[in-house]
């Protein structure tokens, strides 16, 4: 027998296909599922977050011939992910659950389990790489640069690096799905998520909704120079650069361009009212202590890279770009890049308009 | 390394000479038992022999014993069809915080439908005081329903006690024994006891049968209606390779019984012993003395159960957690709640359950591996990093 990994499995395509490359690797492949017990809304019983995601996951390693484990994360979800998932929206921002999950749930306490248990690493299905280079670790893009998931996995901890694998680095999603569909995987056909995992069958406003309804209050909006030009329905409801929503006639049309939550009020400009060039980031991880002058920010997953520089000051991370940005949110991540290197980033918690 | 199985508490495997004594009626012995043919009358005999033999191992009558489905169902039928049979005499059930779920959801069924349920409390070793017992019954109890012995932690209920409590007061007894029955002798008429369940595959039987023992001239509604087998109280086709296998089980262990358990408390104590001397801030959860003679349920602080649980399959060692995420609850076992366990050091403690497989080298093997791994996880839980 090989090595032992412990494959983090979703009952998804990526990550049954990862289990299965490894497997025929010669690695000695268990599959573990996170069981996220999320509330269920009815009645507020905690339940498996997707008990069909368990039951998936274990049937592909029933085909798979591998032992399969569930480990109850609901505690840790819901101390580590979700209540600071609400607090961020109760504070104006637009938080990425994801960045924290793997930062402090998968890539730390799953990774801490499969070590304890006598595993050499932790396997996931993310589209991302990790390459060594003279004893060193570096979190690289993924080949397939349309799937490349480096944006959710800056936070993962230095130390963690050695630890991971990322099976499906140099494959594209197209190559996975057909990987699963020859192998007969149960799960070769099914659909992709795009949600926050733990936001079931509503949605995101409704959940924040329900776990802090006294935090949301309507009140107004205001154009750049502070005048009262309508009212919004909560600060929740809005992200930065957002359109819809604004029941404000104007003759341009209006985006949200900030929230102020503690005046319970949204500002609402024009779009060149959305650009900024420079911004301070906070929850720093940094997998390297020096970098190049003219790197690449990435201000969100669907967002291209773009030129800028970035300093270090203590716990924040001064990024300064060189063409302005649109739509830099608060809460979101900006992550930095070398080429295909990551070489770490952070959560936005400032924007700054001028030049920082 | 061939692995070690500590959790007979969970299921046992059947027996070489269960599962010899079933093969006949899948094919050469089909016949339906409530046919009046030839053939149906060869079913009939084969079920009546393994009832009788169930009957004889607890002091009853052979009319006494309705086969089931197994444990679960029995409890069912039990609290359901007693309940429902003595509405007319009051409307109060009096059970145990630690009863199996099994028990405790048919009690909250049964609240739904407007009977009240008093839940006795367990002191810190799970053991219920018959006292407490008598304190809750009023003028409208008609049903007592306290496990024979608690299949977590293992300890054994003063059932006697309460037998004697519910007869001078004219309440029905019933008593889960589903860890018990074929492990400890259990005398019903001695112990006072009117209704019983058990579960085959809980001594090397087979799985999917089981039985109530329901005492002569206690009145119950079936909760599986249908045709008149079980004398009109549990319809559905007699499970004849099951009950057949069951019989087989049940006569095995009047023989090994009591020999049985000599030697599994002998591993038990030893295990015990060894595990709080040599790993360190480990408890035993239970009762010290009064526990089935194969339940080890230790408290590891500092560690994940679940962890532990893991490891320990991964070094080829199969036990049990309190709280099994599979079974779609993440919250802790109510058990070690009941008996006064913080959320957190009830998901520290794990169930080792030995068994007629189980040799001496197991335990030690067993004993070599927990230590390692408490060990290990104890270190990375001290936070040496990702590396450990």
């Amino acid at each position: 027998m090989g090595k032992r990994v412990m494959v983090a499995m979703s009952g998804g395509v990526d990550s049954s296909v990862a289990a299965l490359l490894l497997g025929d690797a010669g690695y000695d492949v268990v599959g573990a599922t996170m069981c996220l017990g999320v509330a269920d809304a009815g009645d507020g019983r905690v339940r498996c977050c997707g008990p069909d995601a368990v039951e998936d996951a274990r049937r592909v390693c029933e085909v798979l011939g591998i032992p399969h484990y569930s480990f109850d994360f609901s505690v840790h979800l819901r101390e580590c992910v979700i209540d600071p998932f609400v607090a961020a929206y109760a504070r104006g921002r637009t938080p990425n659950p994801c960045v924290e999950c793997n930062r402090t749930l998968k890539f730390a306490v799953l990774l801490r389990k499969a070590l304890a248990a006598g595993c050499e690493y932790l396997a996931t299905g993310h589209y991302a790489a990790i390459e060594e280079e003279r004893g060193r670790f570096f979190l690289r893009r993924a080949l397939d640069r349309r799937k490349d998931q480096t944006y959710f996995l800056y936070g993962m901890p230095a130390a963690s690096l050695p630890s991971v694998l990322f099976p499906l680095a140099g494959l594209g999603k197209e190559e996975v799905r057909r990987i699963a569909g020859r192998a007969k995987l149960p799960v070769a056909g099914k659909r992709e998520s795009q949600d926050i995992c733990f936001v079931t069958g509503k949605n995101y406003t409704d959940f924040v909704l329900e776990r802090i309804p006294e935090g949301v209050r309507e009140g107004p909006v205001v154009d750049t120079a502070g005048n009262i030009i309508g009212r919004h329905r909560g600060i929740i409801h809005y992200t930065v650069g957002q359109r819809s929503g604004m029941r404000i006639s104007s003759n341009a049309p209006l985006y949200v361009v900030g929230i102020d939550a503690a005046g319970n009020r949204i500002v609402a400009g024009g779009k060149k009212d959305l650009l900024s060039r420079g911004l301070v980031a906070g929850n720093v991880n940094l997998f390297v202590e020096h970098w190049p002058d003219r790197i690449c920010g990435k201000i969100r997953y669907r967002k291209q890279e773009t030129p800028c520089r970035a300093r270090r000051e203590g716990d924040r991370l001064r990024v300064l770009f060189e063409d302005p940005q649109e739509a830099v949110t608060p809460g979101q991540s900006v992550v930095l890049y070398d080429g295909d290197t990551v070489l770490g980033g952070g959560i936005i918690e400032e924007v700054r308009y001028g030049d920082c | 390394m061939k692995p070690v199985y500590l959790d007979y508490a969970a299921t046992t495997p059947a027996d070489d000479e269960v599962v010899k004594a079933m093969l006949p009626f899948f094919g050469e012995t089909f016949a339906n038992p409530s046919s009046v043919h030839t053939p149906g009358q060869k079913a009939r005999t084969a079920v009546e022999k393994s009832r009788s033999r169930v009957a004889a191992l607890l002091g009853a009558a052979a009319e006494e014993i309705i086969f089931t489905s197994g444990g679960t169902e029995s409890d069912n039928l039990a609290l359901k069809g007693l309940a429902a049979a003595r509405r007319d005499f009051g409307d109060h059930i009096v059970t145990s915080a630690i009863e199996h779920h099994a028990v405790l959801r048919p009690c909250e069924t049964l609240e739904r439908q407007g009977f009240r349920v008093t839940r006795v409390k367990v002191d810190a070793t799970g053991m219920v005081d018959p006292g407490d017992v008598k304190k809750a019954l009023t003028e409208k109890t008609i049903l007592i329903s306290i496990m024979h012995a608690n299949n977590e932690i293992g300890t054994i209920q003063p059932i006697g006690e309460i037998g004697r409590i519910a007869r001078e007061r004219g309440v029905v007894f019933h008593t889960d024994a589903v860890q018990t029955f074929g492990h400890l002798p259990i005398d019903v008429d001695r112990l006072n006891i009117d209704a019983l369940s058990a579960s085959g595959h809980k001594f090397y039987g087979p799985k999917g049968v089981g039985f109530l023992y329901l005492r002569k001239g206690t009145r119950i509604l079936p909760q599986m209606e249908g045709g008149e087998q079980e004398r009109d109280r549990r319809a559905s086709t007699h499970n004849v390779p099951g009950i057949a296998g069951l019989g087989k089980a049940v006569e095995l262990a009047g023989e090994r019984m009591a020999a049985e358990a000599e030697r599994l408390a002998a591993m038990r104590d030893r295990a015990v012993e060894r595990i709080l001397t040599g790993i360190e801030r480990t408890h035993l959860n239970g009762h010290p003395r009064l526990r089935l003679p194969n339940n080890v349920n230790i408290r590891f602080d500092g560690v994940e159960g679940e962890a532990l649980l893991f490891g320990l399959d991964m070094a080829g060692i199969a036990c049990s957690s309190g709280s099994a995420c599979t079974s779609s609850s993440v919250d802790p076992s109510h058990v070690l709640a009941a008996i006064g366990l913080q959320r957190q050091e009830a998901h520290s403690s794990l169930r080792f359950s030995l068994g007629r497989g189980t040799a001496d080298g197991d335990v030690d093997r067993f004993l070599d591996v927990l230590t390692v791994t408490v060990a290990r996880l104890r270190a990375l839980a001290a936070g040496r990093g990702a590396r450990g």
